[in-house]
């Protein structure tokens, strides 16, 4: 690079060397005067404007031509004019309109152009991208390993590695395998309950690792229900069952609905309109001549209660004021009181000593009340078993029982064929995980629309209209 | 005194519980996932009993929890998983929408999965505890498999679905476990009993659904996804315990059977082989041959703990296993195919069908050997002689009724007596419908006379059960009070007594039994007057309970009596 850009300089600065640019310098009037003695002055003031623009004007010949001109060939340069050659032009000009009519002609695109090297230097290669790091030592190892290998030698890197053993794919694909995989396989999950009895160390390991897992309480075991999990249907819900036994099923059935029916019922007569509110013409007239004719009575009212009032008070009056108790009178109070007292006191001790004679009344009675408590238990005992059996009120709704499954007698059909199910089994199993706790009722989500809809009308639509 | 102030809400039965929503919180999941873990996990919701001073003086109400069961929860490794799963969306979502679907793809197969075997390990520490709670695991799976696979859920938890069921079914055949069978408007019930648990099932009638609204399908799926893992792992142990080869496979010998030149027809390869199963049809292979097998069966000691009552249930569960032993059933195209040749196989009959029907017929219609053809229809158009063509409740009723019940009951068009329920038992007193009373009758190897005389021959069965069922009976005849017939009989001998006469001497013939019955009778009866007041009170309430329940019987077989007269009447005036 720097021996040719040496050589350059050397041709620019010969007598013949041609300009690409037409050199305008003008001097201007008076050169300062400055020191040039600092290095940081010299550089300021030196005027390097002539080189500059004679190293352009060498780059621009560089990459316009791919050198200079002064060394090219008269040939390269110039070429004699003898008019235009007008076949050619035409020959030329025929098929392009040709293609452009059929539009085959692939006519780069203008950004392709635009992006297109036009320099005719070529971009100085990356030295790095060419060399191997480490090329002698690599190539030397590998030209030891053929050596090797041509022996019959194996090196023990290669029997470590030969020894390692192969990574199983099946493993990792165990990993990811979905658990509802219809080939998953299964194994004996308690075949270990004996070798359960592990030693203390792997235990401690464990523990300390943090890898032990929890034990599961014993509570969780129990179930929230006593109620079996299939409840086999009454023997009326057969496909062809007894008279009797269909009957029976039919009138339970009938009582659910009669209940409902009730229910229902009650509602629509609490909600219905009272026939004493609508408005009569009766009333229509009292309501309109109210505060006309009634206010004589209303008056007298009014001083009847006036009257009432004044009496009352006087009553609470007297009462307020009531006379002074004598000292006498005091006296013969507090001696009535302590007669009483004593009265009740020789009473109550009468009545202890006639307890004793009393003892099996009393023994009796003690008897009985035991009893009534004991019976009381009992029931309370049993609405607790009762209770086990019952769902629970586990949320917002309770628990409702599903449709009782039921074929009337002309929809009973006479084989096993003409059989039309009744009831879906997919709800009676969701009931029934309902109806033993397991999961709590719940009405399906309402879809709740966050935004308002609009309406607007498509243009596709409006054009057709 | 002094001291600080109590705050309301901080001791009691407050600190023992949590609401569903801070649990949800706590756990760090959304409300579907957690909902899935406490399904999984088994804990369930509790109501408390003073919900105002749990809610905090609220009185909305709320779904709590056992803190000390959320406290559980928060050890469960698969909450982790959960957390990826949502974390894994949220990156898909994006894939998505960005449509890089290399990292689709990717993040799809590195999608994160859980198991549940150790919950299983968990939630059942030993086999039987899980046995005990396979019912539901079995209806859900059987509800599952009917499924159609229209999105409803996931197609593989379908697959599996069947798959386990198949199996089920056949372990129940190999073990011939079945013990009644109960066709209602619902659905069928099934009851086997294995291991000594008697398990009972309800699977749908083919192609029911139509799927209600208000059931929350996630929810079941989730349930259901516990249940395929915990059905799988003990239908591997069952398989085990009658050394049968776990993914079940077919016999050497029924294999070759079975190989059809157009098997290609009615399934894809890879499915053809689980249909074949699911045929029912062929037996399945062991790990030991089968000959070593019974020989070891053969030396069982004798138990000495059993009873002879015990013996004698054992004698008859044994005579139940062979009910078909021997007989070739032929099975008509409209008949349920599954639910009979199920049936069928668990009680040692051998059972074919059309062969368009489905894959694994045996035998053809033109086999010579076949007993019997079970049509569904009014009349069959070409019938064979050497067997009886009968209606599929036949099979059924034989199975609840534990023998082999007469054909002539159940011909094609003939009305079919009433299909009994298995499951209700009557206690002695009870009503029983007059069918029952015939088949206990059968059961006890009395042969059935004309059908004019049957309803007599029922009153006098009825009397016999009485007699048999319990010496109790004796004194439950409805009017004759115990004390009153005491009376009676003093008086008789009194009489008796009074009137001395010499007769020429009879040679007295002893009926052992007899005798025995009345020492019992006697013993029984000086046990009653030895009785306290009290006793002897609650003892006459029993038994006025008995009587009435005994007349009301009564009054129901009269009025079934009435009934079937005034039937006959009308068929006879029909008839003219």
């Amino acid at each position: 690079m720097a021996a040719a850009r040496r050589l350059k300089r050397v041709v620019a600065s010969q007598p013949g060397f041609l300009n690409f640019k037409s050199s305008s310098e003008s001097l201007s009037g008076r050169r300062k005067r400055v020191n040039k003695n600092k290095k940081k002055s010299w550089n300021k003031h030196s005027d390097i404007n002539d080189v500059e623009e004679f190293l352009e004007d060498v780059r621009l010949q560089e990459r316009t031509t791919g050198g200079l001109l002064a060394e090219k060939s008269d040939d390269s340069l110039f070429f004699l004019d003898v008019g235009q050659p007008k076949r050619a032009e035409r020959k030329a000009a025929e098929p392009i309109e040709g293609k452009k009519r059929k539009g085959k002609t692939p006519r780069p695109l203008r950004i392709d152009l635009i992006l297109q090297q036009d320099s005719l230097i070529p971009a100085p290669k990356d030295v790095l991208a060419y060399q191997q790091p480490n090329a002698k030592k690599l190539r030397r190892i590998s030209q030891k390993a053929e050596q090797l290998a041509a022996k019959g030698v194996v090196t023990r890197r290669q029997k470590r590695l030969l020894s390692r053993r192969p990574v199983t794919k099946e493993a990792k694909k165990s990993d990811t395998e979905a658990n509802n995989n219809p080939n998953r396989d299964y194994y004996d999950i308690w075949g270990q309950e004996q070798s359960t009895v592990k030693d203390s160390a792997e235990d401690w390991y464990l523990q300390q690792t943090g890898k032990k897992r929890v034990k599961r309480p014993e509570k969780l075991s129990d179930r929230p229900s006593v109620l079996p999990a299939v409840e086999v249907i009454a023997p009326g819900g057969s496909y062809n069952p007894d008279f009797f036994s269909h009957q029976a099923l039919l009138k339970e059935a009938h009582e659910v609905e009669v209940k409902k029916q009730k229910e229902e019922d009650k509602l629509e007569r609490q909600l219905a309109v009272n026939k004493d509110d609508t408005a009569t013409e009766e009333t229509v007239i009292r309501e309109q001549v109210e505060g006309l004719v009634e206010e004589e009575e209303e008056e007298e009212e009014d001083e009847e209660e006036a009257a009432h009032d004044e009496e009352d008070e006087d009553a609470e009056g007297g009462s307020s004021l009531a006379k002074k108790k004598t000292e006498r009178q005091r006296k013969r109070e507090k001696a009535d009181k302590i007669k009483e007292l004593r009265r009740l006191d020789s009473k109550r001790q009468m009545d202890h000593r006639q307890q004793l004679f009393q003892l099996r009344s009393i023994k009796a009675s003690i008897k009985q009340q035991e009893q009534s408590t004991e019976d009381k238990q009992k029931i309370r005992k049993a609405n607790q078993e009762a209770e086990k059996s019952q769902p629970r009120r586990l949320g917002k709704l309770k628990f409702q029982a599903q449709d009782l499954e039921v074929q009337l007698s002309d929809e009973l059909a006479g084989s096993l064929r003409q059989l039309k199910p009744e009831g879906s089994v997919l709800k009676d199993r969701f009931k029934s995980l309902q109806k033993r706790n397991l999961i709590e009722p719940r009405e399906r989500a309402k879809f709740k629309r966050r935004h308002k809809l609009k309406y607007v009308e498509k243009r596709a639509f409006r054009a057709i209209t | 005194m002094g001291g600080l102030q109590k705050k309301k809400y901080e001791r009691g039965s407050v600190t023992n519980y949590i609401t569903r929503n801070k649990a949800r919180k706590k756990l760090r999941l959304s409300l579907p996932d957690f909902r899935r873990l406490c399904i999984l996990k088994g804990i369930y919701p509790h109501e408390p009993k003073h919900k105002k001073k749990v809610n905090k003086g609220s009185t909305a109400p709320r779904t709590f929890y056992l803190i000390k069961d959320i406290r559980f929860l928060l050890h469960e490794p698969i909450v982790g998983k959960f957390r990826d799963y949502k974390v894994f969306v949220r990156k898909l979502k994006k894939a998505y929408g960005k449509t890089e679907w290399s990292a689709v793809e990717r993040l799809r197969e590195n999608k994160p999965t859980y198991k549940l075997d150790h919950i299983i390990k968990e939630r059942y520490p030993s086999f039987i505890d899980a046995l005990r709670d396979i019912d539901d695991a079995l209806c859900m799976c059987f509800l599952f498999s009917t499924f159609a696979r229209t999105g409803k859920c996931h197609v593989q938890t379908i697959q599996l679905c069947r798959r386990l069921t198949v199996e089920w079914m056949n372990y129940v055949v190999a073990a011939r476990a079945l013990r009644k069978v109960f066709i209602s408007i619902k659905g069928i019930y099934y009851q086997a009993e294995v291991m000594g648990q008697l398990i009972t099932w309800l699977v749908p009638y083919q192609f029911s659904h139509d799927h209600p609204t208000d059931v929350d399908y996630r929810v079941m799926a989730t349930f259901t996804e516990l249940y395929t893992t915990l059905l799988g792992f003990i239908n591997f142990r069952l398989y085990h315990s009658l050394n049968l080869l776990y993914p079940p496979k077919l016999d050497s010998k029924a294999e070759c059977e079975l190989k059809e030149e157009n098997e290609e027809d009615y399934a894809l390869n890879s499915e053809c082989y689980l249909e074949k199963l699911s045929a029912l049809s062929a037996s399945l292979a062991r790990m030991v041959s089968s000959a070593e097998e019974e020989e070891a069966q053969l030396d069982q000691f004798p138990d000495e703990m059993s009873t002879n009552l015990g013996k004698r249930e054992q004698k008859e569960q044994e005579a139940q296993k062979k009910l078909f032993d021997g007989l070739k059933f032929f099975l008509n195209r409209e008949v349920p195919r599954e639910s009979l040749a199920f049936v069928i196989r668990c009680f040692g009959g051998e059972v074919s069908w059309d062969k368009s029907v489905c894959i694994g017929s045996t035998y053809e219609v033109t086999e010579e050997t076949i007993t019997h053809h079970i049509v569904d229809r009014p009349n069959a158009s070409t019938q064979y002689i050497n067997r009886y063509y009968i209606q599929p409740q036949w099979v059924y009723d034989c199975i609840n009724a534990k023998i082999v019940l007469p054909v002539e009951d159940y011909f094609l068009g003939v009305t079919l007596p009433p299909h009994l329920s298995p499951f209700v038992e009557e206690k002695e007193g009870d009503y029983m419908p007059p069918e029952k009373v015939k088949i206990m009758a059968l059961q006890r190897g009395e042969k059935p006379a004309q059908e004019q005389e049957d309803e007599e021959e029922e009153d006098e069965d009825e009397d016999e059960e009485e007699e048999e069922d319990d010496n109790d009976d004796e004194e439950e005849d409805e009017e004759e009070d115990e004390e009153e017939s005491e009376e009676k009989n003093l008086k008789k001998m009194e009489k008796q007594r009074s009137q001395v006469k010499v007769t020429p001497g009879k040679m007295k013939v002893e009926n052992p039994e007899r005798l025995e019955q009345e020492e019992k009778a006697e013993e029984k009866r000086l046990a009653i007057m030895m009785m306290k007041k009290k006793e002897k009170y609650l003892y006459d309430k029993i038994m006025f309970g008995k009587k009435r329940k005994i007349r009301e019987a009564n009054k129901l077989t009269a009025k079934r009596k009435a009934h079937d007269d005034a039937e006959k009447a009308n068929k006879k005036k029909t008839r003219k």
